[in-house]
């Protein structure tokens, strides 16, 4: 406990008066504003380590990915031979990649609790 | 109604929910920031210290027991972020150096006749009274919260604002002799 006299008093109005313009409302809400922001987004360079984590790891299974794809044996007749274009090694490593990528994108703005 | 410290403290606890925060942050920002001002001496960095208390607080908000209250459990982070500083800038002796100075060379003094006084008073006294006349007088803690969030005994904290109040009282009342 402080003591209780006039000078006591007059220093914590002085105090007080020093404190003055930070609480204004104004004040207090950009304050928190800029706070909250800062909260609410993960930092840049989480982003740009997680990115580029994730971005090397699905470029180096995407190397593997066309070789696992080429062993698949693909009808010669039928509705889904009219589509085997589609089903090409390249086509589906790409859309796997693309998978990846989506996935690491959906996971960035995420903050870990 | 409006929710309570404890309330608020609790949702950011169990959920994370930084609107809660936020609420605590615009009720408190001003104390942090005031005591922060008046130990740096520097309203960039004092800010910029404000906000690593306050973000520090968010992370380790379930360390918060509930025990004192959520402005001095602030404070002693904020204090704690201070030292933190200081010793950043090589060694709080050169960062005392910097405070007994008088006013800081980047920034001229605001427009408010009694702040700067009051600043230009806190700089007679040595870091410790400083500190505690800060916590005891702008934040309005008690001796044994400013003991708690300082780490230092109870009797050397009484005994740190009984002498800087001494030295206040005598910068005062020289200057109001100077000034009549």
């Amino acid at each position: 406990m402080t003591m209780n006299d006039a000078f006591d008093q007059r220093l914590k109005a002085a105090f007080a008066e020093a404190a003055e313009p930070l609480n204004e409302k104004a004040e207090a809400e950009a304050f928190a504003a800029k706070l909250v922001a800062q909260l609410s987004h993960p930092d840049r360079k989480r982003v740009l380590m997680l990115g580029g984590a994730g971005s090397i790891g699905s470029a180096v299974a995407g190397t593997q990915l066309e070789g696992v794809f080429d062993q698949m044996q693909i009808p010669a007749e039928g509705l889904v031979a009219n589509f085997a274009f589609l089903m090409a090694p390249e086509t589906l490593a790409a859309l796997a990649m693309a998978l990846a990528l989506g996935m690491v994108a959906l996971i960035l703005p995420r903050r870990i609790a | 109604m409006r929710a309570s410290d404890e309330e608020l403290t609790a949702l950011v606890m169990a959920t994370k929910n930084v609107a809660a925060f936020g609420e605590l942050v615009r009720r408190h920002q001003g104390v942090v920031r005031g005591m922060l001002h008046r130990m740096c001496r520097n309203h960039a960095l004092a800010d910029d210290l404000a906000q690593d208390t306050f973000i520090r607080a968010f992370e380790k908000v379930g360390s918060f027991l509930g025990t004192g209250t959520f402005r001095s459990w602030l404070c002693s982070i904020a204090y704690t972020e201070f030292l933190k500083s200081a010793r950043k800038r090589k060694s709080t002796d050169r960062a005392m150096e910097r405070f007994g100075s008088g006013m800081e060379d980047s920034e001229a003094p605001r427009d408010m006749g009694n702040v700067v006084d009051l600043d230009r008073a806190l700089t007679t006294l040595k870091e410790e009274e400083r500190v505690a006349v800060v916590m005891c007088y702008s934040c309005g803690m008690s001796h044994s919260e400013a003991a708690e969030a300082t780490g230092m005994p109870l009797g050397t904290i009484k005994s740190h604002v009984n002498r800087g109040r001494a030295k206040l009282q005598a910068y005062f009342a020289e200057a109001e002799v100077v000034a009549s």
